[in-house]
């Protein structure tokens, strides 16, 4: 379905230079310098999958998905998406994509959200049937009749990105990209619009690319994700795998029988204390769950012990701030 | 783009434009006042004129005062003067780039938007302005119904021509970051050589034969000349010719410019 091989894009930035001489100069010679926005990315995705595409911000997913929507060039390499080359075949591509900004929307802004989903009806040629019946079924999943006769302009957030999702949906489409499309939604939306998304994609076999920095996205939708970090593939696989990789650091939770004043334990280092709850961090590598258990009961009684693994926002987080130990685990994989 | 495909988006397009603006129309209303106070100031400035010329000029006042009566009616109807327009704004910022995500043809687009804007005026703006200037300073209907026709054609071939020139100057944004420049300075020449502030007969012969070498007296100048009569037979025939022949060469520009434009997006980003 999109096959994304050696995948390359950079952009010349221009060096403005200041003060009064220097907007002279720049008339003149521009210096500029090379900015890989993403670097040798490959990857493919079948019919149906649910991909997450993750990663900081700046690191290169806006510019891969608009490259997969033949909105940008790639400066080397080749993607294909249906088989059409998205910038080449722009026309026959848009017709079997839906595509999804979460920061811009697609509606017209002044019109209300039927008008504008009428228009689309004309733009793709949807047969009135399947018009009908889309329209009928994302109004009863997306709630859309509380203000399809409402402008835009006036519509929330979370309401404007529903009508923005069945917009992008009503030819179906084989494909979904959804660039961050939970982007600041309260609970509730987010979670209706995480239950229509998968079942779209259930029902239709529609495959989604979804970008995110909402790792609760990842979690309720993908199966797959892929991570990239200063334009480079770090990571593609399954989430648990993901989660194992990184998790090399884990979490014990003792719940003491008194409360002592020293609870210290070799190769584990408190993170939280409150009363007699404490909480351990520890790696493996050093310290195996058991023996530092065992350590424990030798020293105290307790009343409860449970070890965790910290949750994937975390995990994650330290992978961002610690380049190093993600470029050797980009080598493992 | 499919031929078959015209009637069915695009006039969905020039529709949707016409029902958006209609949303605005309180500010339709002061729009309305502008185009009237413009309308009394030059009436007087010509009357006063008029009065002080020993000469016979080469129009009569009554042709005179309708000739602005026109201008002031019809002026909106052209994107160069009427309104901002939400795409040249896209062009502007990049953001136009989203547009690539629709299997649209864009100078399409584009020109059925600024149709729909312009049929709006024609209901709002120029019909209202018009019916004033009859009824206050006395502009006059064409003399037969002949003359009347020729220049609805003209007319709407003037406000193609306005759009294609317009889609072509805006498209310039597509380079630099601020086409304020170009579009001021596109914008003063545009309306000194269209005829706006001062009908070309009215011109010195020298700076008139420069004029009808360019395009812009197409936007004014000619449909309003064959409404009053000063175009007549065959001249009626050739400016009409000139007007189409200018719009075809500007759609040619602009489909040039957007085409690169986009292309130098896409590769350069937004």
């Amino acid at each position: 379905m999109i096959e994304v091989r050696n995948l390359s894009k950079s952009f010349k930035i221009y060096h403005h230079r200041k003060g009064f001489w220097g907007t002279f100069a720049n008339l003149f010679s521009r210096k500029h310098r090379i900015v890989q926005a993403v670097d040798n990315v490959s990857f493919t995705v079948t019919r149906g999958e649910m991909v997450g595409y993750l990663g900081p911000n700046g690191a290169g997913k806006s510019t891969t998905i608009k490259m997969l929507t033949g909105i940008l060039v790639p400066s080397s390499g080749s993607v294909t998406v249906n088989g059409y080359i998205p910038h080449r075949q722009r026309k026959e591509n848009a017709k079997r994509i839906g595509v999804v900004f979460g920061q811009r929307s697609h509606l017209w802004f002044d019109l209300p959200v039927q008008e504008s989903f009428e228009l689309l009806r004309r733009i793709y040629r949807i047969p009135q049937e399947q018009y009908r019946r889309n329209v009928a079924m994302f109004d009863e999943l997306l709630e859309l009749g509380a203000f399809f006769q409402t402008p835009v302009r006036q519509l929330s957030l979370g309401q404007r990105m529903r009508a923005d999702i069945g917009a992008a949906l009503l030819h179906n489409p084989d494909v979904l990209f959804l660039d961050e499309p939970t982007i600041g939604l309260d609970v509730v939306a987010k979670s209706r619009i995480r239950q229509f998304i998968a079942q779209i994609n259930t029902e239709r076999q529609v495959t989604v690319v979804l970008t995110t920095h909402d790792l609760d996205d990842v979690e309720k939708l993908c199966n797959r994700v892929i991570l990239i970090d200063d334009a480079r593939l770090l990571f593609d696989g399954e989430l648990a795998t993901l989660r194992r990789m990184l998790s090399k650091e884990r979490l014990l939770s003792v719940d003491y029988a008194e409360d002592y004043p020293d609870v210290r334990v070799p190769h584990a280092q408190i993170t939280h204390r409150e009363g007699t709850r404490v909480q351990y961090r520890f790696s493996p590598e050093k310290i195996r769950a058991a023996e530092l258990i065992g350590t424990i009961l030798q020293k105290f009684r307790i009343v409860d012990i449970a070890v965790q693994e910290p949750d994937i926002e975390e995990l994650i987080k330290t992978v961002y701030e610690d380049n190093l130990i993600l470029r050797k685990t980009s080598k493992i994989i | 783009m499919a031929f078959s495909q015209i009637p069915s988006v695009y006039l969905a397009f020039a529709r949707t434009s016409f029902q958006m603006r209609m949303q605005y129309r309180v500010a339709n209303l002061a729009g309305l006042t502008t185009n009237f106070f413009f309308l009394v100031v030059q009436i007087f400035v010509y009357t006063g004129f008029y009065a002080a010329a020993r000469e016979p000029q080469p129009l009569s006042l009554t042709d005179i005062r309708t000739y602005v009566v026109l201008c002031q009616s019809f002026l909106m109807l052209m994107p160069l003067w009427g309104g901002r327009s939400e795409i040249a704004e896209t062009v502007k910022d990049g953001s136009v780039a989203l547009q690539l995500v629709k299997p649209v043809d864009f100078q399409a687009y584009w020109f059925a938007d600024a149709l729909g804007t312009a049929f709006y005026y024609l209901l709002m703006r120029s019909l209202p302005t018009f019916w004033l200037g009859k009824l206050i300073f006395g502009a006059v209907f064409p003399q037969q119904l002949d003359i009347g026709i020729a220049f609805a054609v003209s007319m709407l071939l003037a406000i193609c021509l306005s759009i294609a020139i317009t889609v072509s100057v805006r498209s310039v944004a597509f380079w630099t970051l601020d086409a304020t420049g170009v579009n001021y300075i596109a914008h003063t020449v545009i309306t000194f050589f269209s005829g706006l502030l001062v009908p070309i007969s009215l011109w010195p012969e020298w700076v008139a034969r420069i004029a009808r070498w360019l395009p812009f007296e197409g936007l004014i100048d000619i449909p309003f000349s064959i409404y009053l009569g000063t175009l007549t037979g065959v001249d009626i025939w050739l400016a009409i010719g000139k007007q189409v022949v200018w719009t075809l060469v500007f759609i040619g520009i602009g489909r040039v410019l957007i085409t690169r434009g986009f292309s130098r997006l896409v590769i350069q980003g937004g």
